[in-house]
């Protein structure tokens, strides 16, 4: 039954100073309403038990983000696209980024804030297992002043939370001290977008020598509340990870959980899931510590070496200064993922003067040094040797196919008046013909831009092998 | 006198619509979609399932997709909405729109206008979406023809005409 707009009250303060004052005058009477992502969904199926609402959208107090020295303070009415575009927030808390990005679609991040989804208190929640890892602390405000309380605490029960009936939450306060961690994030569900977990994870653990110094498990739709698997993180402390320790975590965590049955899935699915799922995070960061001591080596030293420097030493990844200097402004960056995210954003967004620079740092395909108008590059001879190492399978394709290629340029360069780009790695002498050839049937905007996609995949390849060191 | 049900807890409510000033006469929790339908006769948004799942009644509110369907009318005071009868100009189609018509992004059309206004949100945000971009940008808008293919490449093909204009 749809509920009808005459029975609902709506005011709004445009303060937050004005909506304390509110809820302190009748305590519990009035419903605070941000995005209306879920709010309004219950009103539309008649289930809305609050006859008066105060709406907190888009009040400047509560969607304002702090980034101070210890810690970072999201406003509880950040939007999910103001999370996924807040740079600290992408780059020290993937596990908040990541759920940003998974809770609904665009429409539904653009107006559910993630102060709505914990008063919402849903268990089966994307971002609140994220809290959990983190060690969120929340502020919470009414008129008697603010107080500040460990999420963990925030959850006493289903649907039910610490926040008195004249309370609002302010910020969620992260500590800053995760940068290092591993961090590993999962949602399975019937499908991507919108569809609500059958069960979730966000986890982060760190590693020392192979020993376990500390892991932080948090799991949703698994209990009546979002649940930190305190049991199983203490069971997991300086262990080594071999099979023995994944199947003793999978017991422990699902002991640990409460999971039930419900329309979206049953108990049993959901244990074994989240058993699998805790498995595959210790898994992975067995894995990610054991070949990511160079990776990490290498990016440290570059995110702390000079302006002039690190430039220089990322250049020959990709060949055009312009996107150098790019990377270089937007360092630190916590690992490889997030430095090749930037590379491919910061690819996308240069001119095409920049672009045409990168192309011309690399030797025709078939050939071993750059076209000789490209400017000499101190870096040169690194890009030489990754080039040669790229067209590997083109050098032995033998003398005939070195003609037909060289003809094949030839007529690209008449035709689009700059050299071929394609990314050989992987690809034999004749795909690499076969590609040329097919390409020369292209328009010019649509070339532009396959070569612009090819060089981007060059420089990720480039960028993997330079933080190998 | 008492008050009618129909007039009671009425208020006016102003905003922009499609660069016009409009000003409402409805109750705070009447949905912005029942208001750009009923009250304004703009049609485009379509109500698929009222519970912002499906996206037909996607519009623009300060430059951000939202789902009308979600937002009381009151939260719209001020705002600058944009529906898909605001894009084309009396002569010429917007170019999300000429892209869909060609690459057959449109068949049934429930979906059409919410999915052109993600699409249109989505190049205003970036230039050039990769192809998994574009799924991202759209994948809270359902549609049970097309299969999407054709959707995606409708997107495509626009964001490659708006880098060459």
């Amino acid at each position: 039954m749809r509920s009808d707009p005459s029975d609902y009250e709506m005011v709004v303060p445009g303060s937050l100073h004005a909506i304390v004052a509110l809820l302190a005058n009748q305590p519990g009477q009035w419903l605070p309403i941000a995005g209306g992502t879920d709010v309004m969904v219950q009103y539309a199926a008649g289930k809305l038990a609050a006859r008066k609402l105060v709406s907190i959208w888009n009040l400047p107090e509560l969607r304002r983000t702090e980034v101070m020295d210890g810690e970072i303070r999201l406003g509880a009415g950040c939007t999910y696209a103001d999370l996924r575009r807040h740079e600290t927030v992408e780059l020290e808390f993937p596990l908040v980024h990541r759920a940003a990005g998974w809770t609904g679609g665009i429409a539904n991040q653009n107006r559910g804030t993630i102060g709505g989804n914990i008063v919402n208190a849903s268990p089966a929640a994307d971002s609140l297992p994220a809290l959990l890892a983190y060690d969120a602390e929340l502020i919470l405000v009414s008129v008697r002043g603010e107080r500040r309380v460990p999420y963990a605490h925030f959850h006493t029960g289903y649907k039910k939370t610490l926040l008195a009936p004249d309370e609002l939450v302010r910020a969620i306060c992260l500590p800053r001290r995760f940068s290092e961690y591993f961090s590993y994030a999962r949602k399975v569900g019937a499908r991507n977008a919108q569809a609500i977990s059958k069960v979730c994870i966000a986890a982060l653990g760190r590693l020392a020598d192979g020993v376990i110094q500390d892991v932080r498990i948090g799991l949703g739709s698994v209990a009546p509340v979002p649940l930190r698997l305190m049991e199983t993180e203490r069971a997991m402390q300086r262990k080594t990870i071999d099979s023995d320790l994944l199947l003793l975590a999978k017991k422990v965590a699902i002991a640990e959980i409460r999971p039930i049955d419900d329309i979206r899935s049953t108990a049993n699915y959901r244990a074994a899931v989240a058993g699998n799922l805790v498995a595959e995070f210790l898994d992975r960061l067995s894995s990610s510590s054991a070949g990511s001591g160079e990776v990490k080596e290498v990016l440290s030293r570059w995110n702390h070496s000079s302006v002039e420097e690190a430039a220089a030493a990322i250049l020959p990844s990709c060949g055009s200064k312009a996107w150098a200097q790019g990377m270089v402004a937007r360092r630190p960056f916590p690992d490889e993922a997030a430095l090749l995210r930037a590379s491919d954003e910061t690819w996308r967004n240069l001119t095409l003067s920049n672009w045409m620079e990168a192309f011309n740092s690399h030797p025709r395909i078939g050939e071993s040094r750059p076209v000789p108008s490209s400017s000499t590059q101190p870096s040169l001879s690194q890009s030489v040797e990754w080039s040669a190492e790229e067209q590997h399978d083109v050098a032995d394709a033998g003398a005939d196919f070195e003609r037909l290629l060289a003809d094949a340029n030839r007529e690209y360069e008449r035709r689009f008046n700059r050299i071929f780009i394609v990314c050989a790695t992987g690809k034999s002498a004749p795909e690499i013909l076969q590609i040329l050839r097919d390409r020369l049937k292209n328009d010019e905007e649509t070339e532009l831009q396959e070569a612009a996609e090819e060089q981007r995949q060059i420089t990720q390849v480039r960028l993997r092998k330079w933080l190998k060191g | 006198m008492s008050e009618s049900r129909e007039e009671r807890g009425k208020v006016d409510i102003s905003f922009t619509v499609n660069g016009e000033r409009k000003t409402v006469h409805a109750q705070a929790m009447e949905r912005l979609l029942d208001v750009l339908r009923r009250h304004l006769e703009l049609t485009g948004a379509k109500e698929g399932c009222g519970e912002g799942e499906c996206g037909s009644c996607s519009v623009l509110m300060d430059g951000i997709l939202v789902n009308s369907c979600l937002v009381p009318v009151l939260q719209a005071q001020g705002a600058n909405i944009v529906t898909i009868e605001g894009l084309a100009t009396e002569e010429t189609l917007h170019v999300v729109q000429e892209a869909f018509l060609e690459y057959g992004g449109a068949q049934c059309g429930i979906c059409t206008p919410g999915m052109i206004l993600a699409a249109v949100h989505l190049l205003d945000k970036k230039r050039q979406p990769t192809r998994e971009e574009i799924s991202e940008g759209l994948s809270g808008n359902l549609c049970r023809c097309t299969g999407y293919s054709q959707i995606v490449e409708a997107v495509a093909e626009a964001a490659r005409r708006r880098t060459m204009a």
